[in-house]
């Protein structure tokens, strides 16, 4: 279709010639119509909104960046003095899925937590900040959190363990092996 | 002049084709990014956070780690997303043929990232997994992504405004 527009302008006899046989063909047939494109149009739109529909673009997909510990279990040596790890062990519940256990400090006396956003509070408030005017943290922001996972574990706790600790402002936080 | 009378003649009817032409374009640029996009990622319910701090991962050179669940339908895992088998089904690492692994295919997988890492040195994984599936199915791979050298990992999850 778009050629016959382009070869209109240059060869002036041929495409008036062209076109009025077109027109005559058409009016002898006129009674029959021009070809329907209608449906093809209903059609072609049909396909149009599908895709545009089905094309997601996994637009509501995010990241969180991790930096993966180093594989040696050995520690450098250094001189400062080791600091204490923030442990977050998380454990299933045999009984419904979407439920974990969290707890946080030594496994003698551990302080449990009902919820990641209650974790990532308490987290929050042990995080030495200088220009809050309690200043009652404990722990530096790049003080290492380990998160503890069993391992039936379900990922999207783990995530969220992770994602409390970055709530909570951390920048060193890594997975432990998964321990039975 | 003679064009009017003609057109006068005939039935009026709209020129159509530049439109048909729009439209074809649009479906044919509409197919295609579908499915280069699918090729890259594989069906599943990503954690669901609480607070999410997700972010969009900025311009950086990425491979998609995808860890697949055990077949699923989307209906059935509506209300309970996480009542679900936790084995990954397969994990498949980049696009293209030769992509798909066993879960536990560990060699397999690090040699794969070790031969993207080899070509594309700046490379970051991004590692998309079912929110159902086990600790326990993540940490090895998650270990291979080490043992091949990247130290980068970015954890795929829903965004905040979902």
């Amino acid at each position: 279709m778009a050629q016959t527009h382009a070869a209109q302008p240059e060869p002036a006899d041929q495409a008036t010639v062209h076109h009025h046989s077109a027109r005559q063909r058409r009016r002898k047939s006129a009674k029959v119509g021009e070809l329907n494109l209608t449906s093809m149009i209903d059609v072609i739109f049909q396909l149009l909104i599908f895709f545009v529909v089905t094309a997601n673009f996994m637009v509501d997909e995010g990241v969180l960046s991790a930096k993966l510990p180093q594989g040696t279990g050995t520690p450098t040596a250094s001189t400062e003095l080791p600091r204490e790890k923030i442990v977050i062990r998380l454990a299933a519940d045999p009984s419904d899925d979407a439920l974990v256990s969290i707890e946080r400090g030594a496994p003698d006396r551990p302080i449990r937590y009902t919820g990641f956003g209650e974790l990532a509070a308490d987290l929050d408030r042990l995080r030495f900040d200088p220009e809050s005017p309690s200043a009652e943290g404990i722990y530096d922001a790049d003080n290492p959190v380990l998160i503890e996972p069993t391992g039936s574990v379900r990922w999207q706790h783990v995530v969220n363990a992770f994602n409390a600790a970055v709530t909570a402002k951390y920048t060193n936080v890594s997975f432990a092996p998964a321990k039975r | 002049m003679s064009k009017v009378i003609q057109r006068g003649a005939v039935a009026p009817s709209m020129n159509i084709t530049p439109l048909i032409d729009v439209v074809f374009l649009l479906i044919i640029f509409f197919m295609l990014v579908n499915n280069i996009v699918s090729e890259e990622t594989v069906d599943m319910i990503l954690p669901e956070l609480e607070q999410p701090q997700t972010r969009e991962l900025g311009d950086v050179d990425r491979v998609v780690i995808n860890v697949a669940p055990e077949p699923f339908t989307r209906k059935g895992r509506e209300s309970f997303p996480l009542t679900h088998t936790g084995t990954a089904s397969y994990v498949k690492v980049g696009t293209g043929s030769g992509s798909r692994y066993e879960a536990n295919d560990l060699p397999g997988i690090i040699a794969k990232l070790e031969a993207i890492k080899a070509q594309r040195p700046e490379i970051e994984v991004m590692l998309r997994a079912d929110g159902a599936i086990y600790y326990d199915q993540m940490q090895p791979i998650m270990d291979a992504v080490r043992a091949a050298g990247i130290e980068t990992v970015n954890l795929v999850a829903y965004m905040p405004d979902r």
